[in-house]
């Protein structure tokens, strides 16, 4: 209100009439201010609002993206079709849009349209004859075979042919058989059938009695002229087993052929090298009944195989080498157990998933690298139709539903929905037993070269990576930068300190992609030259330091005065240059006296250490160079603002100032060198460029510093423009990403919290 | 002219007892130039021993840097020239061979603006001694409880002194700066004007306080209230832009100025 006042002072001395429009427009103005006053403050609030606005929906963003990794995978029944054929089936299988399946049993194989529910007319199975279909080796890839009564064997496949007309999508399928071949001379039965489509051929095991397996493998030769040449190998192996073979399964290498057995075992047969394959037994190593082996069959990959047993136990099984070297086969995870003995196994072919049913038609979804049954379909219930008992089960192709026929022969098809099995907790943090390792690790390797490849999305290392880079540059930038604002707020003559604080702060302007690409492309060959000297480097150059400040009291007083207060940092730079060359002409002598010449030889014999050129010191050289700014800037800040009076105060009482800074200055500015500190960690934690080009980011575990790392955010740069939308990959990124916000947000918080804390202690008047 | 026969035996018998030693500060044509502008212009005088000196003068006459100078604040300021010396108990305190926080030590100073650090009561009586190198807690009890007796604060504080210093009143705050200032035994006791910033009763208690100490200690204040440079001092020299126009016995300088400018600004004509 006072220049108003004013005003109408000023105007009412020049007349009444001139004071009367002084006042009008006093009034004018006053009104103006009033409204700027208002318009101001609504858009201060406007903005600020905004800001907080635009942080939670950039939150949300994230949310919405990560939250369906914790979404509970669900299996919705579509149709049950009418029986179809003639008793109950031995195997069913079904195209990759669900729209066709077929249904082996015994008089054949039945096509059946899964739109119209019901079968689609084919010509008699070739080669079956008299026969009858006893069983049927699991469907895989390519085709499978089909064990007749009479111990032959007929190679089946079935095709779904896809068409696309004016009317849409056609999915015809189409039964394409090969000659049969005769794998038991003396016509017993096949009981149970595996086939794999090898490298060399195709290779069949059959058995045939109680204990005999038939093995053939077909070896196909095709000469660049003339007729291909086949030859047959055909061995009869006796299993030297207790119990009767139960089950069978053949992995899609030929390496290993495994039974199982009634008295609960498995037995492994190596089938490859040797001319006689070696039998090695394993039994279940549990008191009481040991239930016999129902289903034996292989994850997509061919490395885990999945046991069922009629105790309805599931377990996963692998080779793996043992502390001695040998090769055994070692029990990897025990899923949930059904109530009944397991009649049905079937493997995803994208993933790791695969579902189990027992008789009663109850079915579960497990994972195989995690341990965890995903879903339980109870059997009956509304979702569940099947009556007479569940004899065959199969994925489909996409793993996005699935097949079960009862002993009627009626078909139900599922629509599944599991967008991202191989997600939870413990995948993502926690050590997770992959298939080929020895034991349980953290793994973060989203993809691979094969198919069968399974992507391991441990988050752990990365979020090592990102403390460990956060580690050493703090390590390497906190003491500099502290110490820097320090002497530049308390010691150094204005003077001085005019230029060297606003050339600091332009270091902050350098873009971290240029000290990327310098630290990985400059600074990281020059300082594997020099590795001994740098670690000679925070010995020599305080010694030196030390040294030259001796002799410089040693000096008479009349020529130390002669060097204004405040400026004898000048003097030291010689000193510190010196330093450095001296330690890395040190380091060179040291390395040919000591380490015989070569360091790195020396670190792998004597601490076992290897060196990669891109490593954690040269990211804390160069994330420590694009912290030091921020945090010199704001402690150098709150060191100069601590009030005069102070160290006035200090200095009056005879303190140095040495110690007027220590003991005064420090607690006082402790709150701000707080707050810089943790701002340098968070621009440290969520730097991305400096850990993207200066380290391997190779995503191991370990604190050397001589090895790279990956970090969160230097991950998401790599790998997000080749993670699909909408994918486990894509989200477990965004997941990533939401870490990393929230370890900014807990630290800056805390942060923010300590520094109240101490800012009311240190409150000054 | 009654008052003035009184008056004068009494001056000489003083002058008559201040035999050499008791002179504790010497200042000879100090002049003190910040940068190009001159603020004290060849000044001369003598501090007598356990007594209180007060200058007097308008704002910006010097008084304050005369102060400074007496403990070397003022090299804290950059581009400070100084000609002339300043005796202090005989040595020469701008000799370049002295050791700064030694003159200090001896010349202890309270400020205008209380300005406790933020410590503990304790803390702050306790930090002249500790960066002396004392560390003993038995001795650090004993001057922590002297210097705080010494400043009149014991009895109010000696329940807390683990409290921060910050919650102690103006008048109180000041009194600790004066006990932290003590606590070091120097022989001389700069006061800038400690009592500018205090209410009546507050000033009361200080001035009390300081007729006790000078018993101890040689006690030189800057005053802007001539009443209390009145009340409280033995000797009073009046300052006006950098000049020392006028010292001499307080009850004489405010009864009978030889100066016409000191007479204009003790009647209040000016400042």
């Amino acid at each position: 209100m006072d220049p108003v006042i004013d005003q109408q002072v000023e105007v009412s001395s020049r007349g009444p009439r001139e004071a009367a429009r002084g006042i009008a427009l006093s009034r004018s103005s006053v009104k103006r201010r009033i409204l700027i006053d208002r318009l101001v403050r609504r858009l201060v609030t406007l903005g600020g609002v905004t800001i907080i606005a635009s942080i939670l929906a950039i939150l949300i963003v994230i949310g919405v993206e990560v939250y369906p990794l914790a979404g509970k995978p669900a299996a919705t029944l579509r149709e049950t079709t009418a029986a179809a054929g003639g008793g109950s089936p031995l195997a069913i299988g079904v195209d990759e849009y669900m729209e066709a399946a077929f249904i082996v049993d015994a008089g054949g194989i039945t096509l059946i349209s899964l739109k119209s529910g019901s079968a689609i007319p084919s010509p008699a199975l070739a080669g079956l004859g008299s026969a009858r279909i006893v069983s049927a080796s699991p469907a895989g890839r390519g085709g499978f075979a089909l064990g007749l009564s009479n111990g032959r064997v007929i190679p089946v496949e079935v095709r779904f042919n896809v068409s696309y007309a004016e009317s849409g999508r056609k999915v015809e399928p189409e039964v394409v058989t090969a000659e049969p071949l005769a794998v038991d001379p003396s016509q017993r039965p096949i009981e149970r059938l595996a086939r794999i489509e090898g490298a060399e051929g195709p290779v069949t095991a059959a058995q045939v009695g109680a204990r005999e397996i038939v093995l053939i493998s077909i070896k196909e030769t095709k000469a660049l002229v003339g007729e291909a040449k086949r030859e047959e190998t055909r061995k009869t192996l006796s299993l030297p087993a207790k119990g009767e073979i139960t089950a069978i399964a053949l992995d899609a290498r030929g390496d290993n052929l495994f039974a199982g057995t009634s008295m609960g075992e498995i037995v492994s047969i190596g089938l490859r090298d040797t001319a006689e394959p070696r039998v090695t037994s394993l039994g279940r190593e549990e008191g009481g009944a040991i239930p016999s082996i129902t289903v034996l069959g292989f994850m997509n990959g061919d490395r885990t195989l999945v046991a069922g047993d009629a105790g309805g136990g599931v377990a996963s099984w692998q080779v793996l080498q043992d502390a001695g070297g040998d090769r055994r086969l070692t029990r990897i995870y025990e899923f949930a157990s059904h109530e009944g003995p397991v009649v049905a196994f079937t493997p995803s072919r994208r993933d790791k998933g695969f579902l189990t049913a027992d008789g009663t038609g109850a079915i579960k979804l497990h994972y195989a690298t995690t341990g965890k049954t995903l879903l339980d379909v109870p059997a009956g219930g509304a979702q569940h139709s099947t009556v007479a008992g569940l004899a065959a089960l199969a994925f489909a192709p996409k793993a996005d539903g699935f097949v079960t026929a009862d002993a009627a022969g009626r078909l139900s098809h599922f629509r599944l929905d599991n967008p991202h099995p191989e997600v939870t907790w413990r995948s993502l943090f926690g050590k997770v037993w992959y298939e080929g390792y020895e034991k349980p690790e953290y793994v973060w390797q989203s993809t691979g070269g094969t198919d069968d490849f399974e992507p391991k999305l441990s988050l752990t290392p990365l979020i090592y990576g990102t403390l460990k880079g956060t580690f050493y540059a703090l390590l390497f930038a906190v003491p500099l930068a502290l110490l820097g604002a320090l002497y530049t707020s308390q010691f150094m003559h204005p003077g001085i300190k005019g230029t060297v604080k606003p050339v600091v702060e332009i270091m902050a302007a350098l873009p971290s992609v240029v000290l990327g690409f310098i630290a990985g492309l400059w600074l990281a060959p020059m300082m594997e030259r020099v590795v001994p000297g740098l670690f000679l480097l925070p010995v020599v150059v305080p010694v030196l330091v030390l040294l030259a400040l001796v002799l410089w009291r040693l000096l008479p007083a009349p020529a130390r005065t002669r060097i204004r207060p405040g400026y004898e940092v000048i003097l030291l730079v010689p000193v510190v240059i010196a330093g450095i060359w001296l330690s890395f002409g040190l380091g060179g002598i040291l390395e040919s006296a000591l380490l015989s010449g070569d360091y790195r030889g020396w670190l792998l014999r004597a601490l076992g250490l290897t060196y990669d050129q891109r490593n954690s010191l040269v990211v804390g050289f160069a994330m420590g160079f694009a912290v030091i700014p921020i945090i010199f800037t704001i402690a150098e800040d709150s060191l100069s603002n601590v009030p005069q009076h102070l160290v006035a105060g200090s200095l009056a009482l005879g303190a140095t100032r040495w110690q007027t800074a220590t003991r005064i200055v420090l607690p006082t500015a402790s709150p701000g060198i707080f707050s810089a500190v943790m701002i340098g960690f968070g621009r440290a934690v969520g730097e991305t460029m400096i850990v993207l080009m200066a380290t391997g980011n190779t995503p191991v575990m370990d604190w050397s510093v001589f090895n790279g790392f990956r970090a969160l955010s230097a991950n998401i740069a790599v790998e997000l423009p080749e993670a699909p939308e909408g994918a486990t990959l894509f989200r477990v990124l965004f997941l990533a990403a939401l870490l990393l916000f929230m370890m900014t947000f807990v630290v800056n918080t805390v942060a923010e919290l300590v520094r109240l804390k101490l800012r009311k202690k240190y409150r000054y008047l | 002219m009654p008052l003035e026969t009184r008056l004068a035996p009494d001056l000489h018998a003083n002058a008559s007892t201040e035999t050499p030693e008791s002179i504790m500060v010497e200042i000879r044509t100090l002049s003190l130039w910040y940068s190009e502008k001159q603020a004290l212009k060849n000044i001369s005088m003598d501090v007598p021993k356990h007594r209180i000196t007060a200058y007097i003068g308008p704002s910006g006459c010097g008084k304050t840097t005369l102060l400074r100078c007496l403990n070397r604040m003022n090299d804290l300021v950059d581009g400070v020239r100084t000609s002339g010396t300043i005796r202090i108990g005989g040595t020469d305190i701008y000799d370049s061979a002295l050791d700064v926080t030694d003159l200090r030590k001896r010349v202890g100073m309270v400020f205008q603006k209380s300005n406790p650090f933020p410590k503990s009561i304790y803390e702050n009586a306790a930090y002249g001694p500790r960066i002396l190198g004392a560390s003993d807690r038995r001795e650090l009890d004993q001057i922590v409880e002297r210097s705080l007796r010494g400043a009149a604060l014991w009895d109010e504080v000696k329940d807390r002194l683990n409290d921060s210093a910050l919650g102690l009143s103006g008048g109180q705050q000041q009194r600790l700066c004066i006990a932290r200032a003590i606590a070091v035994e120097p022989d001389v006791l700069l006061m800038d004007e400690p009592c500018s910033a205090l209410d009546p009763i507050a000033t009361a208690k200080i001035e009390e306080l300081m007729m006790t100490l000078k018993n101890r200690y040689t006690i030189v204040i800057v005053t802007h209230n001539m009443q209390q440079a009145a009340r409280v001092s033995d000797i009073t020299g009046f300052m006006l832009l950098g000049e020392l126009v006028e010292i001499g016995a307080t009850r004489d300088l405010f009864t009978n100025p030889k100066d016409r400018r000191t007479e204009d600004y003790i009647t209040g004509r000016f400042g």
